[in-house]
């Protein structure tokens, strides 16, 4: 016989944060959706607004729902395949370079920021060659740097004193 | 017609062509090939530079960009779970499996071949019926597309992942994602919580990295795989006999992207899934789907690349671009003196006859050319993760920021990565999301106009008057059920 139980898996967890927003979603979406732009008292637009996400929204709470129900309902597998501590532990440090590389990419400039995340990446992958390192941290970010903005034409964020030294070397 | 198709057909054996074209093909190939960098921004910048040369050249130089564009994108796909366009999603499912088998080297020989044989039967279907496709186009409106749209999106939540209910709630998800900015009808924000960084919506390119690569590349540090050769992973050349087993898959798709093709609007995306999903569902095993299967490959990779030669149709004879690079392309023609639109073939019909054939010899040069690159192509998984992996998220922070030029991209790209991994361990599948994202703001468009069209009376105007809108839209519950029924759906996953 089946027994509805609660159990926390991943699974169950995403599914019920999913629900959690929608519902809220749901419920304040006037105040997450401007309303339509009006002219002479009506709406420039023949769909509301919030139309589509309304339905979206719906449809989005009752699939987690049913979901939810058919999951504790059937019971069955426990949380299998888990990270281990040492894998939580790589991974926020992954993802704190991740995020130390984005926060100063604009304030220090593409190559600076480039060559400490590319060095501490590779240490963390187990590169213990002092010269391997400081050769990808400084001649890779270069060389993607003047190949975008020299070749592709595209702009990265760097420091001024660094973007008119590469304009000097270079002659432009 | 047949004296213009001769005419155009001698103007385009020009060697400056061949050259230009083998120039652009390369070129694509290599920018398609970096993580973060798009074919599009290719065509953009090179725009110019075809402007001081003839059409019969400066055009096909652009298509050679677009063609190779196309193939190096679902490079890093392949190695590195890395699609840089939506099309490529699709090719990464089984390619990034292939590899981790040891198969590099097969999934991107069948992704070559299977992009070849797709475009040039494509292209030459484009030649010989290219007046039958404008009439077809011009029957083609708002309700049809909304139709046409809703209907990739059941498929794809039908046969996408082990379970179409958790798809159905990921692609719900990334409709709303798509809704967060500025709404495509009316102008007026939603979700953006106030925040000016949000008001022009969630950018695609941090997204597709976001999800795709960083949680493999996650999961690769995660787990400690340290520095170790790889060369295993490049495996043996495709062999006749597995190309011969993709054969009929290949030209399923190649239908499937031609079809789509002509409609404007609807793209390489949508074509690359249908064609996935088709192959899928046709399969005798379909399970193997996403874990490695070269008919996965050539599928999405024959479909996506099928589109490209009646999306010219609707260029050429209406001035209608399909696409961002189509639009790209339309400014080519401008530039050059072509007016696309209806009196374009009595005025230049030789040389529109001439730029559709380069199109095809285009296809031969980039076989030629692809072949001889894959060698090193591939050697790139041979690379130290230590190595590998700093330079592919340095590339991919790059991509990210140069998309639109705006620092908080790279804050999404982070927000999206660990995303990724929460739904990976919780078992969800991302692909969904990822359609939705990209189909939602289309398809809500379409029916916007639809509803405008008709003084908002779009039930009336369906069962009225659009009765090949009406049978696509009342077909889709059948084809949902059938195709849950044929992947043996499990609520559960």
């Amino acid at each position: 016989m089946n027994r509805f139980t609660l159990r926390s898996t991943p699974e169950i967890v995403v599914l019920t944060v999913l629900l959690a927003l929608s519902l809220l979603g749901l419920a304040f979406i006037d105040m997450l959706v401007a309303p339509p732009k009006l002219l002479f008292g009506r709406a420039l637009s023949a769909l509301a607004p919030s139309l589509f996400p309304s339905i979206v929204f719906t449809l989005l709470a009752a699939l987690c729902a049913v979901i939810l129900f058919l999951l504790n309902w059937q019971g069955g597998h426990e949380n299998e395949g888990g990270l281990t501590h040492g894998e939580w532990r790589r991974g926020i440090v992954f993802f704190g370079i991740m995020t130390l590389y984005a926060l100063t990419m604009q304030p220090f400039g593409f190559l600076i920021s480039s060559a400490v995340a590319t060095a501490l990446l590779s240490w963390q992958m187990g590169n213990r060659s002092w010269l391997q390192a400081v050769v990808l941290s400084l001649v890779g970010p270069a060389l993607l740097y003047l190949a975008a903005t020299r070749l592709l034409a595209v702009s990265l964020p760097e420091l001024n004193v660094i973007e008119l030294a590469y304009a000097r070397i270079l002659g432009g | 017609m047949l004296d213009q198709f001769i005419e155009g057909f001698g103007m385009a054996m020009r060697l400056d062509t061949f050259m230009m074209m083998s120039f652009g093909l390369f070129g694509g190939m290599l920018v398609g090939a970096l993580p973060g960098f798009t074919t599009l921004m290719a065509m953009a910048i090179l725009l110019p530079i075809s402007f001081f040369l003839d059409p019969i050249v400066g055009i096909p130089f652009l298509l050679g960009i677009y063609k190779g564009g196309i193939f190096g994108g679902s490079i890093p796909a392949i190695l590195i779970s890395m699609p840089g366009t939506g099309a490529a999603v699709a090719t990464s499912r089984d390619g990034y499996k292939l590899t981790q088998q040891g198969k590099s080297r097969k999934a991107l020989d069948m992704a070559l071949f299977a992009s070849v044989l797709g475009d040039t039967s494509s292209d030459i279907f484009t030649i010989l019926m290219i007046f039958p496709i404008a009439f077809l186009v011009m029957q083609f409106g708002p309700p049809e597309l909304f139709a046409v749209l809703l209907l990739s999106l059941v498929i794809i939540a039908a046969t996408s992942g082990s379970s179409p209910l958790k798809s159905l709630v990921m692609m719900m998800l990334g409709l709303w994602l798509s809704f967060i900015g500025t709404d495509p009808l009316g102008g007026v924000e939603r979700f953006t919580f106030g925040l000016f960084d949000l008001k022009s919506g969630i950018p695609l390119l941090p997204m597709l990295i976001g999800v795709f690569a960083i949680p493999e590349i996650a999961n690769v540090v995660m787990r400690n795989e340290k520095a170790k050769h790889l060369s295993s992973l490049m495996g043996k050349r495709l062999s006749k006999a597995e190309f011969r087993r993709c054969f009929r898959t290949i030209c399923r798709s190649t239908v499937i992207g031609t079809a789509i093709g002509i409609v404007p609007g609807l793209g390489q995306v949508v074509a690359a899934m249908m064609g996935y999903s088709a192959a899928k569902n046709a399969s005798d095993h379909p399970e193997t789907f996403g874990e490695g299967e070269l008919e996965g490959v050539a599928a999405a990779e024959a479909a996506n690349n099928a589109v490209n030669g009646p999306t010219m149709v609707p260029l050429l004879t209406l001035g209608i671009p399909g696409d961002n690079v189509t639009a790209i392309l339309l400014g080519a023609f401008v530039a050059q003196g072509l007016r696309p639109g209806p009196q374009l073939f009595e005025e230049q019909g030789a040389t529109v006859f001439a730029i559709l054939v380069a199109m095809v010899f285009a296809n031969l040069l980039f076989l030629v050319i692809g072949y001889l690159s894959i060698p090193f192509f591939s050697r790139l998984v041979t690379i130290k993760v230590s190595i590998l992996i700093p330079v592919v998220i340095m590339f991919a922070f790059a991509g990210a920021y140069v998309f639109r030029s705006d620092s908080v991209d790279l804050l999404m790209l982070v927000v999206f990565g660990i995303f990724g991994i929460v739904v990976r361990v919780a078992k969800f599948d991302v692909m969904p999301m990822v359609m939705g994202f990209i189909l939602g703001p289309p398809m809500e468009y379409a029916f916007g106009q639809t509803v405008a069209m008709t003084n908002g009376n779009a039930f009336g105007f369906f069962f009225g008057e659009r009765w090949g809108a009406l049978s696509i839209l009342l077909a889709i519950p059948v084809i949902g059920i059938l195709l849950w029924r044929r992947m043996r759906a499990i609520p559960t996953g």
